[in-house]
């Protein structure tokens, strides 16, 4: 039987009509239509599928859309502000940190939740806050050092 | 890197498609969604070896949201396969051989409706014995995959250059060894899928996560039996591929059959223990290598001999082979080579095309036999790698030629910057340094189709459109092409859009694999993008009453040279050639392949694959820890002869990728089968890949010169550096705590068992 939900996405209240076994992945790619958050594996094991739930990393393909109703949801898109990208995803772009782009995703949005709490981390900090979020391109090197450029720059 | 005299090459530059990955606008396979689209699920055989006697769908079909059913029956049979002579796949099998091997499929609303449809599908099988192990199938009398195929052996092949004998009788010291390489799984963090869309002319339209459309799209065609002008493929994003992507997959077969056969879209996304279990893995491998050599360190005569375990099908066998042997030539002068190879059918996963593809497993097993040897002769390691380093100019005895090689500068440079003579036989500190030397094709050359395309279209503003047939997969080129055409029009790279690929609109290509793309598609936009400048130039020259040899393309300007205020802006050019003299259009079109490969000849093997390789030497530090069997590899230091850099941005990434792999490879990543062949780790959760915690930094030493053939001098190091990667580290250990690990992948019990070996041996 499909629920009614209302979801804050982005700072934006979004009203699906899902199953309620329905994950937060799911709504969000398929009846929203975020499609940023990707699911590498449906076993949150990889970080692919990371979104922040009022700032905080949460793994959205074990997470029921239900869950999380009423909670403020940021997604990747959600970063982007007037068109601007937020100075995470900038440190990527510019550290090179981004190749596939699979995971970059999931590893900005770690990435920021790190330094939000946490704006002075040391790189062994940083190499732990990101070691849910699986990258097969990059060898981390770049991530680390993009993650780097931003501590105790504001 | 550097050069003061290019503007663009040379210079470290994100890529173009960085913003839109970042942001979460890249759009991969599974991103995409078709109006009436249905959800495509495979099914796959519960048994290693089993006939498919009969299909039972119809409990399915009645299922609600079911669309339709395919089986085996319902593909022509007509078998595709990358090599013509070892074709053994149709898409969906009436005969299984291994557990996963598809063969059903069911199209439904939605994902949950598939999967109870794939649970009421009942069939009937005849199972058949099956054989797990490479050795075993090669017996008299073991199960027999393929009828072709007697003791199923799929590639069977063998190298005699020069007189081995005769060199080893020469040798005043003599090695044989036996090592064994693990499978493992490619771990793209993009699981495959296919969107088909099918329409009312006949045509498919198909976006899949593919390193080779153009492959995609030949297979899917003959599978079908229908005209490839009726099968278009576009590449969108893809999530990495590492050489497991380049191939046609069931998948695409079963949402073709099923989109014909419903008339709606069909998307197949691979789940994350299909990806593992059902694509393609890397090959296990037993090998055995001797080595002679003289007192001073030559080597005067190798013989390696290789048992490849192939799974199901055979991928890309006949080269994988071919490559296990030949790169064995390539980092080292070796007078006199023998090689035999085979590669075995077995029930169990399908074993392909992994980054090195071949490479990697007889580099791990000779360059921890090199150890071995200047131990032994009381060598330096580094030394006896010197001694016996290929040069620029070298043919080998196999023929390959090449054009460019620094690799005693990749040794020199790396050495003194990892301080190796400081840092080598510490063994009180448990810590330890050790190196590897490898060298890799820039694309080998095929039998068949082997050039690249580019075309070059200007539009009215200036802005400028690549279409080109090769696969960015993530490692960048794209950029590549980009950074190419703004360099030789003078105009940035953001100014230039490319389209790539799409069967029906861009070149045909072969594809991204072979670490051919830079060194093909480098130079097809190097032509491209000079034609379209001395289109340019022509008209220019008119316009300003100069020669068109004296025209520059610089800063978004178009000058005389020696005249700085004489230009006309490259957007304004452009316009003025439409309208010039009865109108023009400024477009380009390159292709190119090298001209100074030569096929092997198919007796004596002799021949040269690629227009010119890269090599590369890589040391990495270690320490071991002597109560828990852990190491921590703790620097790694990288001389890569690729050539002139393009993006500085993109080598480091392919250089720091590499590392990473090979310390997932070393110590973490393994395909475990089961009693019955089944995969028992297709998960991220059993599968374990290196994270941030486990890696170590890399740095890069400059060594390379450009090449004479390469775009700007530009060659490979997507592939060659990985190949480097596990044996730097093997042998790293063996200088920290003197045990020789053989049997990858190293764990802690291994070490603890050697070590505690190597004390009773001690004491006795």
């Amino acid at each position: 039987m499909k629920r009614e939900l209302e979801l804050n996405v982005n700072d934006e209240l979004w009203e699906v009509n899902v199953e309620p076994h329905k994950t937060l992945l799911e709504v969000l790619r398929e009846d929203i239509g975020f499609t940023g958050a990707k699911e590498g594996c449906g076993l949150g094991a990889c970080g692919t599928c990371t979104v922040l739930v009022e700032g905080a990393p949460l793994l959205s393909c074990l997470t029921l859309a239900l869950e999380v109703q009423h909670k403020r949801i940021t997604t990747i898109e959600g970063l982007v502000e007037g068109g601007r990208p937020d100075p995470v995803q900038k440190a990527f772009i510019e550290h090179g940190a981004i190749q596939c782009g699979f995971c970059t995703p999931g590893n900005i949005l770690s990435a920021k939740a790190l330094l939000d709490r946490n704006p002075r981390a040391s790189r062994e900090e940083i190499e732990e806050a990101l070691a849910g979020n699986l990258c097969r391109c990059t060898g981390y090197q770049k991530i680390v050092e993009a993650v780097e450029s931003l501590v105790g720059s504001e | 890197m550097g050069s003061e005299t290019y503007s663009q090459v040379g210079k470290a530059q994100p890529q173009i498609d960085a913003l839109a990955k970042a942001t979460g606008q890249a759009k991969y396979t599974a991103d995409f969604n078709l109006p009436r689209m249905l959800v495509g699920k495979l099914l796959g055989s519960p048994h290693p070896h089993a006939r498919v006697l009969s299909v039972d769908a119809s409990k399915a079909i009645a299922l609600k949201g079911v669309k339709a059913v395919v089986t085996g029956r319902d593909v022509l049979g007509k078998k595709y396969g990358m090599f013509k002579s070892r074709r053994d796949e149709t898409g969906l099998a009436l005969k299984a051989r291994y557990v996963g091997d598809p063969v059903a499929a069911v199209a439904a609303v939605d994902e949950e409706t598939a999967l109870e449809a794939l649970d009421l599908i009942s069939i009937e099988y005849d199972v058949l014995p099956a054989v797990f192990d490479p050795e075993e199938a090669m017996k008299e009398g073991a199960p027999q995959l393929h009828d072709e195929y007697e003791r199923n052996v799929v590639a069977d092949t063998h190298y005699d250059f020069g007189d081995a004998d005769a060199g080893f009788k020469e040798s005043d010291h003599i090695r044989e060894d036996h090592f064994f390489m693990q499978p493992n799984s490619h771990g793209c963090m993009e699981p495959r899928g296919v969107l088909v869309d099918y329409d009312i002319t006949g045509k498919f339209t198909m976006w899949t996560s593919t390193q080779s459309p153009f492959h995609v799209r030949r297979d899917t065609s003959r599978a079908l039996g229908i005209p490839l002008s009726k099968v278009r493929i576009i590449k969108p994003h893809v999530g990495g591929g590492f050489g497991g992507k380049i191939e046609t997959h069931p998948m695409h077969i079963a949402a073709a059959l099923l989109a014909m056969k419903t008339a709606r879209p069909v998307q197949i996304i691979l789940s994350r223990e299909e990806e593992i279990s059902i694509t393609r893995i890397r090959a296990a491998m037993q090998i055995h290598v001797k080595t002679g050599v003289r007192k001073d360190g030559a080597i005067m005569a190798q013989y390696v001999k290789i048992i490849a375990d192939s799974g199901a099908y055979s991928s890309t066998s006949i080269m994988m082979m071919y490559n296990a042997g030949l790169s064995c030539m390539i980092p080292y002068r070796i007078p006199n080579f023998k090689y035999d190879g085979y590669q075995v059918y077995t029930n169990k996963a399908v074993s392909g095309p992994f980054r090195g593809h071949g490479a990697n497993q007889p580099r791990f097993a000779v360059e921890s036999q090199l150890d071995m040897i200047a131990e032994d002769i009381n060598m330096d390691p580094a030394a006896l790698r010197l001694r016996n380093a290929s040069q620029t100019g070298d043919t080998t005895i196999s023929g390959l030629n090449f054009v460019s090689c620094e690799l005693s500068r990749a040794i020199e440079e790396s050495t003194k910057k990892a301080e190796w003579d400081k840092k080598r036989g510490r063994k009180e500190t448990n810590r330890g340094i050790g190196m590897a030397c490898g060298g890799f094709v820039c694309g080998a050359r095929g039998a068949g189709h082997t050039a690249s395309g580019t075309n070059i279209h200007v539009n009215e503003d200036g802005g400028v459109t690549v279409l080109s047939g090769a696969s960015d997969i993530g490692q960048g080129c794209n950029s590549m092409m980009a950074q190419i055409t703004a360099e030789e029009l003078g105009i940035p790279v953001s100014d230039v859009t490319v389209i790539a690929a799409d069967t029906e609109t861009t070149p045909i290509d072969p594809g991204t694999f072979s670490s051919r793309v830079t060194f093909y598609s480098g130079n097809a936009t190097l032509i491209a993008a000079r034609q379209v400048k001395s289109q340019l130039a022509e008209i220019a020259a008119t316009l300003m009453e100069a020669s068109a040899d004296d025209i520059l393309f610089r800063d978004k300007k178009v000058f005389v040279k020696g005249s700085p205020d004489r230009f006309i802006p490259f957007g304004e050019l452009v316009k003025r050639a439409e309208g010039f003299g009865h109108g023009r259009l400024i477009i380009g079109q390159g292709q190119w392949a090298p001209t100074n490969t030569q096929f092997p000849d198919r007796k004596t093997k002799w021949g040269n694959v690629s227009g010119s390789y890269s090599f590369s030497t890589q040391i990495a530090e270690v320490e071991v820890d002597r109560e828990t069997g852990q190491v921590k590899v703790l620097d790694v230091t990288i001389g890569d002869d690729c050539g002139q850099v393009i993006n500085p941005m993109s080598v480091e990434g392919q250089a720091e990728g590499s590392v990473y792999m090979g310390i997932g490879h070393a110590f973490l990543e393994q395909t475990i089968f089961g009693d019955n062949g089944q995969m028992m780790n297709p998960s991220f959760l059993d599968f374990k890949m290196a994270t941030p915690l486990e890696c170590a930094p890399a740095t890069m030493v400059e060594v390379g010169k450009p090449d004479p053939i390469g775009p700007y001098g530009a060659k490979e190091i997507g592939e060659g550096l990985l190949i480097t990667s596990v044996p730097a580290i093997v042998n790293a250990i063996y200088d920290a705590v003197g045990v020789r690990i053989k049997e990858l992948p190293v764990t802690p019990e291994k070490i603890l068992d050697a070590l505690e070996k190597k004390e009773t041996e001690g004491k006795s």
